[in-house]
């Protein structure tokens, strides 16, 4: 039997009976469908995360004070985490200690509510220093940043994002205004420029000296960053190596294992992404292949009924010379096929609904959500749908071998 | 020799206590190019016989040589071969593929030949138009009447050449007419040289072979050759 009239046969087989076959391939369409969804949705978090990762800078490094996390309950902790203080600020500015560190600057991180008027809008205040604005990337609309007076000062001063600045004054000017936060009032000196999407919402924030920020929004004498940028990509390696030591020095600590900070780079950043959504993905994949398994016990359900109706043809055939293996092909070919064409179609059609949820995402919530359908995607769901349809088209494609010649034509 | 030989030739159905002999010890053998009618009351075991001269089932006990060689020695996928190559097959029930074409029905047993796919459609074709349905050979099987449906069984029986033709009550379903038609194709195939074996209970469609075997409970009751040969349909042996 050649291999053409097997798939000829498997595709007349389908034909005759197109109601059937759409019911039967349901569940390995949707299956498919959600697989190919998950992934392609996953890869798109996971870009744009990364692109949001990459605003951090190649040459940026970032320290956490406590222990690095490695479960939940580590993180709830690292909240509080104190170790990082003043001294070792001072520290990491002396060119003795760290000779490629360009820039250092503590950053505080917490929310408050700022009111102007009648106007309300929370905030995400942010505790740091004049090297912010290169760290960052940071550009002015109108006035200016903070600088070292303000620091030394504990100046009542802010600069304010782009959506605060909308949210509070609308249309009128803001530099030279007050705004109320924590019960104390902050001259505005300054307005950012609008940023849109990055790993902090500078939008959204308001830019206090991280002395001001220390003393009358957050209470506390420690930092909880401190933003170090090298002075090249090539010297991270070396600077963190220098991080280190003059931390460790600076702490009392002799066992690397006691540190009581953690330090993140862009790359670092960037693997713990990509791990996180990729577990992520497996999961939902995991989940979504269940679905298939179902999809494929449907198929074995009406593959069985179909050999059961087609006794008499199995009968035929056998008679007229087909061996075994020739009915055994015909019928797992037919199961393949089907399960091969509701993995087409999931493809298509989960190909397609990530489109639509991109441009929903892209158009619609003005994430920056770059459509993405990896190819690997497209053959696992092939490979994928057309194994189910092996695996499970087996137990009927033998049970269709098995039948005898002459109880197959007798069956009535 | 011989193209059918069987010595005390059983079959039992069934086992485990439950065992139903519907054969019981024949004797007897098929000359090539022999045109014979298997004749008997229901239950006396004629389908049984034809299907384990056909290849289709195996006996139980006793010897069945079919060309010279032993059919225990064939494996199942051999005997498959055995029925492509050699054998062809009309049923009663005509047992036809639905929903296919006449030419598609034809062409089965090449399908599971060594045939070249490129000239299985000349071929089916030819015996299609052997049958004389020619201009159906494009109709679904369905919409076809029953004798020429069993027309297309017998296109599909002689296409690959068989040295035999196996018929179980090829009439049994027709009306005399039909009837008649399809004993004449089967004559026909007889008259090029094919061995017939025909099973039927109905004098009429016996009275074209050349010996009639009666069975009666699993064994032969008579063995005979008819001597007067009739052809036609007015002219039936009573």
């Amino acid at each position: 039997m050649t291999t053409k009239y097997i798939i000829k046969t498997a595709f007349a087989g389908l034909r005759n009976n197109k109601s059937r076959a759409a019911l039967t391939i349901l569940g390995i369409v949707i299956g498919v469908t959600s697989i190919m969804l998950i992934m392609s949705l996953g890869k798109g978090a996971q870009d744009l995360i990364l692109n949001q990762v990459q605003s951090i800078g190649a040459k940026t490094i970032v320290v956490h004070p406590g222990r690095q996390p490695k479960s939940l309950m580590d993180s709830a902790q690292m909240m509080n985490a104190d170790s990082l203080r003043q001294r070792d600020l001072d520290e990491l500015r002396k060119t003795t200690n760290a000779p490629h560190i360009a820039k250092v600057e503590p950053l505080n991180v917490g929310g408050a509510t700022a009111i102007y008027e009648n106007e309300t809008y929370s905030v995400t205040i942010l505790g740091g220093g004049e090297y912010l604005q290169d760290i960052y990337d940071i550009r002015l609309q109108e006035g200016r940043f903070v600088n070292l007076d303000d620091i030394q000062s504990h100046a009542d001063v802010a600069v304010i994002g782009s959506k605060v600045k909308e949210e509070l004054f609308g249309a009128n000017d803001a530099v030279g205004q007050k705004i109320r936060m924590k019960d104390r009032n902050y001259r505005v000196i300054g307005i950012l420029q609008k940023k849109g999407q990055s790993f902090i919402s500078f939008d959204e924030a308001a830019i206090m000296p991280y002395t001001t920020a220390q003393t009358y929004i957050f209470g506390i004498k420690y930092f909880h960053h401190l933003i170090v940028e090298a002075d090249s990509e090539e010297n991270i390696d070396a600077t963190i190596k220098d991080i280190e030591i003059t931390l460790r020095n600076s702490h009392d600590i002799t066992d690397p294992t006691k540190d009581d900070f953690w330090i993140v780079t862009q790359q670092t950043a960037i693997d713990q992404v990509k791990t996180i959504t990729n577990v992520l993905t497996s999961f939902l994949i995991a989940v979504a292949a269940i679905s298939l398994i179902v999809g494929g016990v449907g198929i074995m359900n009406i593959m069985l009924v179909s050999v059961t109706e087609r006794t008499r043809e199995i009968g035929l055939r056998k008679a007229v010379g087909a061996t075994n293996s020739d009915i055994m092909s015909q019928f797992l070919m037919e199961a393949v096929f089907l399960t091969g064409l509701g993995g087409i179609i999931g493809i298509i059609l989960g190909a397609s609904l990530s489109l639509l949820a991109a441009l929903i995402l892209s158009k619609v919530v003005g994430l920056d959500w770059i459509f993405t359908f990896p190819i690997s995607a497209m053959l696992l769901g092939i490979g994928v749908s057309a194994g189910v349809g092996f695996v499970f088209g087996l137990y009927p494609a033998r049970q269709a071998a098995k039948k005898s010649p002459i109880e197959a034509l007798r069956y009535e | 020799m011989a193209l059918i030989e069987v010595k005390n030739l059983e079959k039992i159905y069934g086992g485990d206590g439950a065992e139903t002999p519907a054969l019981r010890g024949l004797d007897f053998s098929v000359e090539k190019a022999e045109f014979v009618a298997v004749m008997g009351p229901s239950g006396c075991g004629k389908s049984t016989l034809l299907h384990v001269l056909g290849f289709l089932d195996r006996h139980t006990r006793g010897t069945y040589l079919f060309d010279g060689k032993s059919m225990d020695q064939y494996s199942d996928d051999e005997l498959a071969k055995v029925r492509n190559k050699k054998m062809g097959f009309v049923f009663q029930m005509f047992n036809l593929l639905p929903r296919t074409s006449v030419l598609e029905n034809v062409k089965l047993p090449l399908v599971y030949s060594d045939v070249k796919e490129s000239l299985w459609n000349d071929i089916a074709m030819k015996a299609v138009a052997e049958v004389g349905l020619e201009h159906r050979a494009d109709h679904e099987t369905t919409k076809l009447s029953g004798g020429e449906k069993q027309r297309v069984a017998i296109a599909r029986a002689l296409v690959n050449n068989p040295q035999i033709v196996f018929a179980d009550e090829p009439t049994g379903n027709l009306d005399s007419k039909s009837g008649g038609q399809i004993m004449e194709l089967i004559d026909g195939l007889h008259e090029k040289g094919c061995t017939i074996i025909l099973v039927t209970h109905e004098t009429y469609t016996a009275e074209y072979a050349e010996r009639i075997i009666r069975l009666k409970d699993g064994l032969i009751e008579s063995d005979m050759r008819v001597t007067a040969r009739h052809h036609g349909g007015d002219k039936f042996i009573k």
